[in-house]
């Protein structure tokens, strides 16, 4: 790591920030970037301001909270073979870690903001959080036994011929939809959810605050699509092409995907989910975990 | 890292980890409470990367957030004023609980100051490594088995008891859920 590491990855997040505004224009059929650079304009040029009654400290904090828990996120990822943010050897752990601190984060917003509608967007959140986190810490240990290693970039050279996502289906099915929804995007827009909410717990904000969420949000697209292309599809590993170009087209690919399929995925409900996610989606994750045993004893020793 | 880098974020962690742990007993928020308590807890998994202990470190951040934030959910749920606008009041004995709080404060940092605490440092393959390994997975698994089925238990139940319309009956569910207790009402 030398001293440029942390600007670089500032540089990844905003750069890759914007790529995913201007690809969620595209899934909607507007490929003009122009609009995006308006937004963003219009967004910083208002000013901040706060609601009549709140509790300052958490409102203010949770845009910060955001930001930082995305970009620590965003770090663990190994972009190439000499790139990436943080390299330690609880990297999936430390990226699960980061992205438990979204779920304050949000609650935080919808609290402090203290209107009906922004607590109810809050607390949603928080219920969802029961949903994904399970399966989302532990799918993330079963991809780390054929590795032998929660380094993210040794996951990624055990991947060398055969990407994890052959090896793992089940561990891919799993995680797609848990890490939507850490990013809150649809299907899982909860706390914000525009058409019952009125953008719910973020609806207080504006000028640079509602800037940093909406910023953060998409950083926190960024490094999931990133983690997902590195830990299942083999991340920088590809023919002919460089590994940083893989690495990117790969990250692009399951962030459009990703939101291509919130399009045309209904807004789920959170009680139902909570009822289906203790039944399914959690008990699978202890067989993806099994699986992962399973599979590194036969074929990765 | 240098042992400065070590000083600079160690310190002033353990300052803010006090502080945010003095607060929660400061505020009668239930949110505030919960995320100030997690604050501090979240503050400590940083002490632990610092002193390059990145697993558990890392571990204490991942655990500690969903733990608070699930205890915010528990708190907001279960108590009759979880925003603290009511002065809801929950000590009592204050004077004796005072007092037996800073004894047991004193008593546990000259417990922490006086011992002689081992200074060598210990390789990845020292026989006490080992020994502490073969201790956590073998005799005392069944222990930490039994304490977080126990927490399950008491977790699951707390959530019945909140859902058959909360300690108030408030929009109770008709019909054969109503347990017979509520007959002579």
């Amino acid at each position: 790591m030398s001293a440029a590491t942390p600007f670089a990855v500032v540089g990844v997040a905003i750069v890759g920030a914007f790529a995913v505004a201007w690809l969620e224009g595209v899934v909607a059929g507007r490929p003009s970037p122009v609009p995006v650079i308006r937004g963003v304009g219009r967004t910083l040029s208002e000013p901040m301001s706060a609601p009549a009654t709140y509790d300052r400290w958490l409102f203010h904090m949770a845009p910060t909270l955001l930001l930082v828990a995305a970009l620590v996120a965003l770090s663990t990822v190994p972009w190439t073979p000499g790139f990436r943010g943080i390299d330690t050897e609880a990297g999936v752990i430390l990226f699960a870690g980061a992205l438990a601190y979204v779920t304050p984060a949000v609650f935080m917003a919808g609290w402090g903001a203290g209107g009906g509608l922004a607590v109810v967007g809050g607390f949603r959140f928080l219920g969802l959080m029961l949903a994904y986190a399970m399966p989302l810490a532990m799918v993330l240990t079963a991809v780390g036994a054929p590795a032998e290693s929660l380094r993210p970039a040794a996951i990624v050279e055990v991947q060398a011929n055969v990407p994890m996502a052959i090896v793992q289906p089940l561990a891919l099915a799993l995680f797609v939809p848990s890490v939507m929804a850490v990013a809150f995007i649809p299907p899982f827009d909860l706390p914000q959810a525009s058409s019952e909410l009125g953008g719910g717990a973020f609806s207080r904000y504006s000028g640079l605050e509602a800037g940093l969420v909406a910023l953060s949000q998409r950083i926190l697209v960024v490094a999931v699509a990133g983690m997902t292309a590195a830990v299942f599809l083999g991340g920088w590993h590809g023919p002919l092409l460089p590994a940083a170009v893989w690495m990117v087209l790969k990250t692009a690919a399951v962030a459009g995907l990703m939101l291509w399929a919130g399009r045309r995925l209904p807004r789920v409900e959170i009680d139902r989910l909570l009822a289906f996610a203790w039944k399914v989606p959690i008990p699978l994750s202890i067989l993806a975990i099994g699986w992962g045993g399973l599979v590194t004893l036969l074929f990765y020793r | 890292m240098s042992d400065l880098g070590v000083a600079l974020v160690v310190w002033p962690s353990a300052a803010i980890l006090l502080v945010t742990a003095l607060y929660v007993f400061r505020t009668a928020s239930m949110a505030r409470a919960g995320l100030l308590l997690l604050a501090s807890l979240g503050v400590e998994g940083l002490i632990f990367l610092a002193l390059a202990s990145e697993f558990l470190g890392a571990l204490q951040l991942l655990m500690m957030s969903g733990e608070m934030v699930l205890m915010v959910f528990f708190m907001v749920m279960f108590m009759p004023d979880p925003g603290g606008l009511m002065g809801m009041d929950m000590t009592h004995d204050k004077r004796r609980a005072q007092a037996f709080a800073v004894a047991a404060g004193i008593a546990l940092a000259l417990v922490a100051v006086l011992t002689d605490w081992p200074a060598g440092t210990l390789n990845a393959d020292a026989v006490d490594v080992r020994a502490i390994g073969f201790e956590v997975m073998g005799r005392s698994m069944f222990t930490f088995l039994f304490a977080g089925m126990t927490l399950m238990f008491t977790m699951i139940g707390g959530t019945l008891l909140a859902k058959q319309g909360g300690r108030y009956r408030v929009g109770a569910p008709s019909g054969e859920l109503r347990d017979a207790g509520d007959e002579g009402r």
